[in-house]
């Protein structure tokens, strides 16, 4: 194995696993994401394997956000964007003309770039999925529990009652982790969760990832090589290319074992890229 | 060191006259913003010591006469009770319609299609229609057509097609102002679109709202000529009582009363004009209290 990035720390290089044989929540096969006219990402192939951390790396553009916004359909939101190909989600077709999107979005959680909580306090905001989904129980333990399993309950026990955007930067994007994981999700989707983050509060989130991975499926998109080095399990890396008519489309170029990834990619762009030399 | 440094023949920091350029700017915008303070200072100065004689508790406790024998006593009461009772309905009928359809344009209306963008214009259009026409409108399809009469109800409908428009622009820009963040965090936790308007949007755009609609109210009180073609009766000795009560209102009663040949008369409408302007100050200053309690947090 030789070592390309030898500053990086790798997640322990466990038994080497084949990436046909893992349990799978996602299976992405032959993937296109359409807006309007415009093929932004083409044919990916790509599985998510359950209670893991999956990276989705990638140069600007190169459509990874694209993807993972396509795992709750929160494209659908945007007009004139279309999905062709499929996203099996436990072997049910996420666009499929039954499934509502609703019901994917409550199951499938979402964190953002910006941390986005509500302007409201700080228990509204956990207290908010949970009242909209319907979802009975005694809410107080419900918060407690989610805010606890997001690392910010010790922080905040005492001004449950005030805004949340009173909070820190990292303390509301932790807020928002709490607040998807208190709909009960099974997968927990981050989209750049740490790039409008200092170190200190990134390294909490990070950690506060791995802790998640034992319940949750985690999906993460991110910039930082040296993050999708530290905490997934399996990293995809995309990049964009131009075709015959020069249209940039954005790419999956290898999806392996992060270790593998980073220490011994199959692909010249792949390490091209993790070293630096591109991107 | 002797390399590095410039020759002091090119530094220029002395004046260029630039001072004064910046100076006379200066007092254009100042003698901009004097000449829209002192003619409001002149017209409430000349109102006020016009109407002086009469500022009493008389003017609003009783109601009004033309006769120069009860000038000393007569008021302007059932003009500010039908002032009063058309705002209300206004109020009633025209904000959660105009919110509603503020709603409407802003999430749900697909800006592509032509006929949406259409009705955007013609909003735009309605705001900029002259109140004596909503006024021929009111006469023809409320007051004769539906057979409402000069009823309390016939102003307040007609005041609402009035500020409907500015009250639906108001809202489109406070719901505007909510982040899109706000709305995917709804809708990524599986908040289903009127979720997610009803619980995040309007709470969060009811500042703006209640600002916006509250000047287009304080601007309706202040209109007096659809309520002429209505035929709000000048001289009513009585308050409304009901939906179909004939009624007037504060501005037609001011006019009537400022056009009256005996001076005893016009003080009593000068002493009229400032009791609408404390009620129009009024409910501004209440608009710059809610905007400055619920100020935008993010």
């Amino acid at each position: 194995m030789t070592e390309i990035m030898p500053n990086i720390t790798v997640r322990g290089p466990e038994a080497p696993r084949n990436i046909e044989a893992l349990d799978p929540v996602f299976t992405v096969s032959n993937l296109s994401v359409f807006y309007g006219d415009y093929e932004a990402v083409r044919g990916v192939d790509l599985t998510i394997g359950n209670r893991e951390i999956t990276a989705m790396i990638g140069p600007s553009g190169c459509g990874k956000s694209t993807v993972l916004r396509c795992f709750n359909r929160m494209n659908d939101l945007i007009p004139g964007a279309r999905a062709a190909g499929s996203i099996m989600y436990h072997g049910e077709d996420l666009y499929g003309d039954h499934v509502d999107p609703i019901e994917v979005r409550r199951r499938i959680g979402m964190v953002f770039q910006k941390p986005n909580p509500f302007p409201k306090s700080i228990y509204d905001n956990i207290a908010y999925g949970p009242r909209v989904n319907g979802m009975k129980g005694k809410m107080d333990d419900l918060v407690e529990q989610a805010l606890t399993q997001a690392a910010l309950w010790d922080e905040v026990k005492d001004k449950l009652k005030q805004n949340a955007l009173s909070l820190s930067g990292g303390q509301q994007q932790r807020l928002c982790i709490a607040r998807a994981i208190a709909v009960r999700p099974e997968v927990i989707l981050m989209d750049e969760p740490c790039s409008a983050l200092d170190p200190i509060a990134t390294t909490k989130i990070e950690d506060l990832m791995q802790e998640l991975s034992r319940d949750y499926t985690i999906v993460i998109v991110t910039h930082n090589m040296q993050q999708a080095a530290r905490v997934s399990d399996r990293t995809a890396f995309f990049t964009a290319e131009v075709d015959e008519q020069s249209v940039r489309h954005g790419r999956l170029v290898e999806f392996d074992e992060t270790s593998r990834i980073f220490t011994n990619p199959s692909d010249k762009r792949t390490e091209d890229y993790i070293t630096g030399r591109f991107g | 060191m002797a390399i590095l440094s410039t020759p002091a023949s090119t530094v220029r920091l002395a004046s260029q006259g630039r001072p004064l350029k910046e100076h006379l700017f200066r007092i254009a915008l100042l003698a901009s913003l004097a000449i829209a303070m002192i003619f409001l200072v002149v017209l409430l100065v000349y109102v006020v010591t016009q109407g002086w004689s009469r500022l009493d508790l008389n003017l609003i406790q009783n109601f009004p006469s033309l006769r120069a024998v009860n000038a000393a006593t007569a008021g302007v009461l059932s003009g500010i009770m039908g002032t009063l009772w058309v705002v209300a309905l206004t109020a009633l009928m025209a904000l959660p319609t105009g919110v509603l359809a503020a709603v409407y344009l802003e999430e749900y209306a697909d800006k592509t299609k032509w006929y949406n963008r259409l009705i955007e214009l013609n909003i735009a259009n309605l705001a900029a229609v002259p109140s004596i026409v909503y006024g021929i409108l009111g006469l023809g399809v409320i007051s004769r057509g539906f057979g409402l009469g000069p009823s309390v109800i016939t102003g307040a409908i007609t005041l609402s097609l009035l500020v409907l428009p500015i009250v639906i622009i108001a809202a489109r820009e406070a719901i505007k102002s909510v982040p899109p963040s706000i709305r995917e965090g709804s809708l990524a936790l599986g908040a289903t679109q009127w979720q997610t308007i009803w619980r995040q949007v309007l709470p969060a755009s009811v500042p703006g709202i209640a600002t916006g609609s509250i000047l287009a109210l304080s601007r309706a009180i202040g209109e007096a000529a659809p309520f002429l073609l209505l035929g709000a009766a000048t001289l009513v000795r009585f308050n409304p009582d009901g939906l179909d009560s004939s009624f007037s209102v504060l501005p037609v009663q001011i006019y009537n009363l400022i056009t009256n040949s005996r001076p005893e008369v016009q003080v009593v409408g000068a002493a009229a004009i400032v009791v609408l302007l404390a009620i129009l100050l009024l409910m501004n200053s209440v608009a710059i209290w809610l905007r400055n309690r619920y100020q935008k947090r993010w």
